[in-house]
């Protein structure tokens, strides 16, 4: 009996521990996530010419759908779209929708998307076949059409113009829009008509414009689900044994040239291409990764991380600075060599540093660099009329698929589209190669060290789930305690 | 130049030598006290700035000591020796400047790497080997060097300290830009003070709150000197007419961890108000000259007026003596030299006054004889004859009566012709006595002249002594004379010249105006003989002649009439050449028309 009752006891006790250890790792509905963002956004809109594209995306992500999508391990899976389909030239694809209801309660159909991708990308052709069908005609073959569609910015979004400028933005998101202070505060609520689904909090409030001493604080106060840090802030997280996930070094950091096509100082000359050269040869990467990005970013060399292409090692990235001298002396007997201004990003701290090591190193091939903060650096339209030689700009990587990634990053970079019928039409690898070695040979771009995102999470946020490209997918989050 | 002038001119450069005096005097003394006063007041500041520099220096030593004996920074170097990324401190620099303000600090590596800088983080991993190469023991104290920054060379004052662990030395280097030390000076009014910088490559340039007042490019010999010799030195720096002022600048060489000179202190002392002083002193000084001037014009006005009054009376005097004024007298007032000079002008006017009379008496007792010899000598030649006569008649009327009547006729005509010759020898003495008073007006000399030479044409064609006469008349001014005096002078002279060429020769007429335009001249030259100089001496005394009939009146009446006319009449004569005669007539004026002229 004895031994039966301590059978008994052990048995229960076993079942109330399996218990209790279920009911801690299940998730709750509820609760309010907030999370602190460096960058102030000031619009929401994926088409909009941001100063912080990348923030804005995240926040984007959670209120607009595309037709397909990336999991966190970047396989395509459906999004709004559940099937699809492309003739033999990969240049006619339709998209079979799903049933959804924008955040208006109105029924997604495909004149919304072929409305909604006419504004993403207004050189291709959209039709509505019927009310759930859309098919999309390109002038050259797109291989990777759904992987495309999934990049921020062919997110689905139906503009209410009701007279206010800028129109109303309504998307078809696992949370809704629900309070927009711009470069302030965010506010998003779950949507319980969800077609995947209501998400498990019922709110997701972005703080934005946080310096680094209020992300210290709030960290401190555990008030926030997750911030943004910097890699030389992961050693003082880790040393307080709180939890940091990285993403891939996936970001770029580069050096572009202001093309002359698109504004640049004011009566001054393009940089001469061997002096650009000469600049590349001088750049530290190693000690630029290893120092400032404190080894969490890799040496950058190609435009796609090698972990990506699995071909960024064919690209010369060693500095040379005896050969730079040479191609320094060498223009400069047939032009005279101003000293570069090199505009950073004023928000970033990493990035002056970054460009001011550029400067130091281009010192030493005799290439004077000056660096200076831009508040605007991110705004295409501001970086056209920007008194800059160069800028040094981090880019995120948008798509996991080669292709897309590289169309993107050279749309985010600035440069010119025109071999973007080449990309998407590539199938192999090697034709990836060639199109990037082209770009590079041109020194227009000089790649200096792929960097991940950063992100300290809150011990009590579950399920945060980050890509390999540092992109957050929160339709999972739930917060413990919440009720 | 007038006594008074001169006195004038002695009292002038009198007062304003002993203004001049005074004043450079003053300024002398002004100059040396303010140059003293400037010395001390660079000394002050030079002091004020050493101090500051000693203590910035402690400062500077304290913070790096602090940070190198920090647990953290041991906690670091260990860590480092261990193996520890160096990019895990890339930030520790900053961090630990902050806290110890300073402007600088290095972390490096036992091999001169940096491993953190807080003033270019950027810089890391390049290496620092500077400090490595310097004699051991390394300085303790601060020392002023170079700092490469972003911006370029900064002068910084840094502090080396070591930081030993497991048998490796890493480094810290910390300092602060020595402009904020310079900033914290506080200099009077007129003084400023920057620092010139000496960076190893590269121009120098001017740090420091005076940097802006000072102009590098007047200081750069004196900077260039004192690099040089490595010791302090002053120059007096014109800050140009924009700024209207000089200025002493000391500089001070700062000394660096090497011989090398990294820094000059420029200490600008202000000239202003040494200038401005200066300045008053000399307007004061001038005033003081123009006052002493008028003061010593008008002194000399009254001791001139007191003293050069009677010595101008006194020669005004001998002027009216000299024009033959005798009656003139001075006052005799005073006892002093000018007073006794006027007495003895006066004692000598009447001495003169009294030897005149006597020579004229002498002269006219002379003349009297003279007078009377020639007269007797001249009546006795007629006298003879007509003793001889009347001996004749009487003897003819004792021995011979019957030709008595032709005796008597020839010896009456003897008579009568003797009695003639006595009667034109008394007239000529009366025409001598009895000279008309001239009746002046305006003679054209040179028709008068023309109207003589033609009268004696027939004369002077005479043959075997043809004279050959020549009119050089010029143009001159109407003379104010008697024409009629004037002819018979002219005709005496003509007829003189005549008898002084009986084997012919030539007459020139000659007029022309005299080097005083108040005169005009008349010169009648002839070839004759000559005269010698005694001849021509005496030639115009009464009764001298050199011809055997001549009276010897002619030439003493025609000076008689020329000086009656206020003119003169002078000869010149070269033996066996010719002789000149020469009248100088004064020019009419308008003024004696009808005016008869006193004869003296």
């Amino acid at each position: 009996m004895k031994r039966l009752l301590l059978r008994l006891f052990v048995i229960s006790s076993l079942c109330m521990m399996a218990g209790g250890a279920y009911g801690g790792s299940r998730p709750r509905y509820g609760g309010s996530v907030r999370i602190l963002l460096h960058d102030r956004v000031l619009s929401i809109d994926p088409l909009g010419d941001e100063d912080r594209p990348a923030a804005r995306d995240r926040m984007a992500a959670l209120a607009f759908e595309h037709l397909t999508g990336v999991d966190a391990q970047g396989r395509l899976r459906p999004g709004l779209a559940v099937s699809w389909h492309a003739d033999q030239s990969k240049r006619a694809w339709q998209f079979r929708l799903r049933l959804a209801n924008f955040h208006d309660g109105t029924v997604l159909t495909a004149a919304d998307v072929a409305a909604s991708l006419a504004k993403s990308n207004p050189a291709w052709k959209y039709s509505a076949i019927d009310r759930q069908t859309v098919s999309i005609e390109t002038p050259y073959a797109v291989q990777q059409m759904p992987e495309l569609l999934a990049l921020p910015r062919y997110a689905i979004v139906k503009r209410q113009a009701d007279g206010s400028n800028p129109p109303i933005l309504i998307g078809t998101g696992s949370y809704k829009l629900n309070q927009w202070q711009a470069g302030e505060r965010a506010q998003f609520t779950a949507n319980d008509d969800y077609w995947g689904g209501r998400p498990f909090a019922d709110s997701i409030e972005f703080q934005m414009g946080a310096s680094l001493r209020d992300q210290l604080m709030d960290r401190q106060l555990g008030s926030f689900a997750a911030t943004e840090l910097s890699v030389d802030q992961i050693r003082n997280v880790e040393l307080n044994n709180q939890t940091v996930t990285l993403s891939r070094p996936a970001d770029l950091l580069a050096l572009v040239f202001v093309q002359p096509d698109s504004g640049g100082r004011p009566g001054r000359k393009p940089v001469d291409a061997r002096v650009r050269q000469a600049l590349g040869l001088t750049l530290n990467r190693a000690a630029i990764s290893n120092v400032i990005f404190q080894r969490k970013a890799t040496p950058a060399s190609g435009l796609l991380p090698q972990w990506l292409t699995g071909y960024e090692f064919m690209f010369n990235g060693a500095s040379d600075i005896n050969r730079a001298k040479e191609l320094r002396a060498d223009a400069a007997a047939f032009v005279v060599i101003s000293p570069i201004a090199l505009a950073y990003d004023f928000a970033d701290p990493l990035a002056r540093l970054a460009a001011e090591r550029i400067a130091v190193d281009a010192r030493e091939a005799g290439i004077i660099v000056q660096p200076y903060a831009e508040s605007h650096l991110y705004s295409k339209a501001a970086r056209g009329s920007m008194n800059a030689d160069a800028v040094l700009l981090r880019v995120p990587l948008q798509s996991l698929d080669p292709s897309v990634a590289l169309a993107a990053r050279m749309d985010d970079l600035g440069i010119s589209p025109e071999s973007a019928p080449a990309i998407f039409g590539a199938t192999r690898p090697e034709d990836l190669l060639e199109i990037e070695r082209k770009l590079l040979e041109t020194n227009r771009v000089l790649p200096v060290a792929h960097v991940p995102q950063v992100l300290w999470l809150n011990s009590t946020a579950h399920n945060w789930q980050q890509g390999l490209n540092g992109a957050w997918d929160l339709d999972q989050l739930w917060m413990e305690g919440a009720r | 130049m007038s006594l008074k002038t001169k006195l004038l001119l002695l009292v002038t450069i009198g007062i304003t030598a002993s203004v001049g005096a005074v004043a450079w005097l003053i300024e002398e003394r002004a100059h040396e006290a303010f140059r003293q006063v400037e010395q001390d007041r660079t000394a002050a500041l030079v002091n004020q700035f050493r101090r500051e520099f000693e203590h910035a220096g402690d400062e500077i030593t304290r913070g790096v000591d602090a940070i190198a004996s920090s647990d953290a920074m041991q906690r670091t170097v260990t860590e480092l020796a261990n193996g520890a990324e160096y990019a895990n401190y890339v930030n520790e620099a900053a961090s630990n400047a902050a806290a110890q303000r300073l402007d600088f600090l290095d972390l490096i590596a036992p091999d001169g790497a940096i491993i953190s800088s807080a003033h270019w983080p950027a810089r890391f991993g390049y290496k620092q080997r500077w400090f490595l190469d310097l004699p051991s023991p390394l300085p303790r104290q601060a020392f002023l060097k170079h700092v490469e920054t972003p911006q370029g060379s900064v002068l910084a004052m840094l502090c080396l300290r070591t930081v030993p662990v497991h048998g490796l030395n890493y480094y810290l280097i910390g300092g602060r830009k020595l402009d904020a030390v310079v900033q914290s000076l506080s200099p009077p009014e007129g003084l400023r003070v920057a620092i010139f910088s000496v960076p190893e490559q590269g121009t120098g340039e001017l740090i420091g709150p005076g940097k802006e007042s000072f102009d590098p490019a007047r200081l750069t010999s004196l900077i260039q000197k004192v690099l040089d010799k490595r010791t302090e030195d002053s120059a007096t720096v014109d800050l140009g007419p924009a700024l209207g002022r000089e200025e002493i600048v000391h500089a001070i060489p700062l000394p660096g961890y090497t011989d090398r000179v990294p820094a000059v202190l420029l200490v600008g002392n202000s000239l202003e108000q040494e200038l401005l002083l200066e300045k008053r002193i000399r307007n004061i000084s001038l005033a003081i000259a123009g006052v002493g001037v008028f003061i010593g014009v008008v002194v000399s006005g009254i001791v001139t007026a007191r003293f050069s009054r009677p010595i101008k009376t006194l020669a005004q005097a001998a002027t009216e003596i000299g024009h033959g004024n005798w009656d003139v007298r001075v006052e005799t007032s005073g006892k002093d030299e000018i007073g006794k000079l006027a007495v003895a002008f006066n004692q000598m006017t009447t001495e003169l006054i009294g030897q005149r009379e006597r020579l004229v008496q002498s002269e006219r007792v002379a003349a009297w004889r003279e007078l009377a010899r020639r007269l007797a000598h001249e009546l006795k030649n007629p006298l003879f004859p007509l003793q001889i006569t009347v001996e004749n008649l009487l003897r003819a009327r004792q021995n011979t009566p019957q030709e008595f009547d032709e005796v008597f006729q020839e010896s009456t005509a003897t008579l009568l012709a003797e009695i003639a010759n006595l009667k034109t020898i008394i007239g000529r003495f009366s025409d001598f006595s009895k000279m008309p008073a001239p009746q002046l007006q305006a003679v054209d000399l040179n028709e008068l002249v023309s109207s003589v030479a033609q009268l004696f044409q027939g004369q002077l064609n005479r043959d075997p002594g043809r004279i050959q006469p020549k009119l050089q008349l010029g143009d001159v001014a109407k003379v104010s004379a008697d024409p009629v005096l004037l002819r018979r002078v002219i005709e005496n002279l003509v007829l003189n010249a005549i008898d002084a060429m009986p084997q012919g020769g030539t007459l020139i007429f000659r007029t022309m105006t005299g080097s005083d335009d108040r005169f005009a001249l008349f010169e009648l030259e002839d070839t004759g003989a000559g005269l010698t100089t005694e001849e021509c001496e005496r030639l115009f005394t009464p009764y001298y002649t050199t011809k055997q009939h001549g009276t010897g009146l002619g030439l003493a009446i025609a000076q008689s009439v020329i000086s009656d006319h206020h003119g003169r009449i002078t000869v010149s004569s070269k033996k066996d050449l010719g002789t000149t005669f020469r009248i100088e007539m004064p020019v009419w004026d308008g003024a004696g028309e009808g005016k008869n002229v006193g004869v003296s």
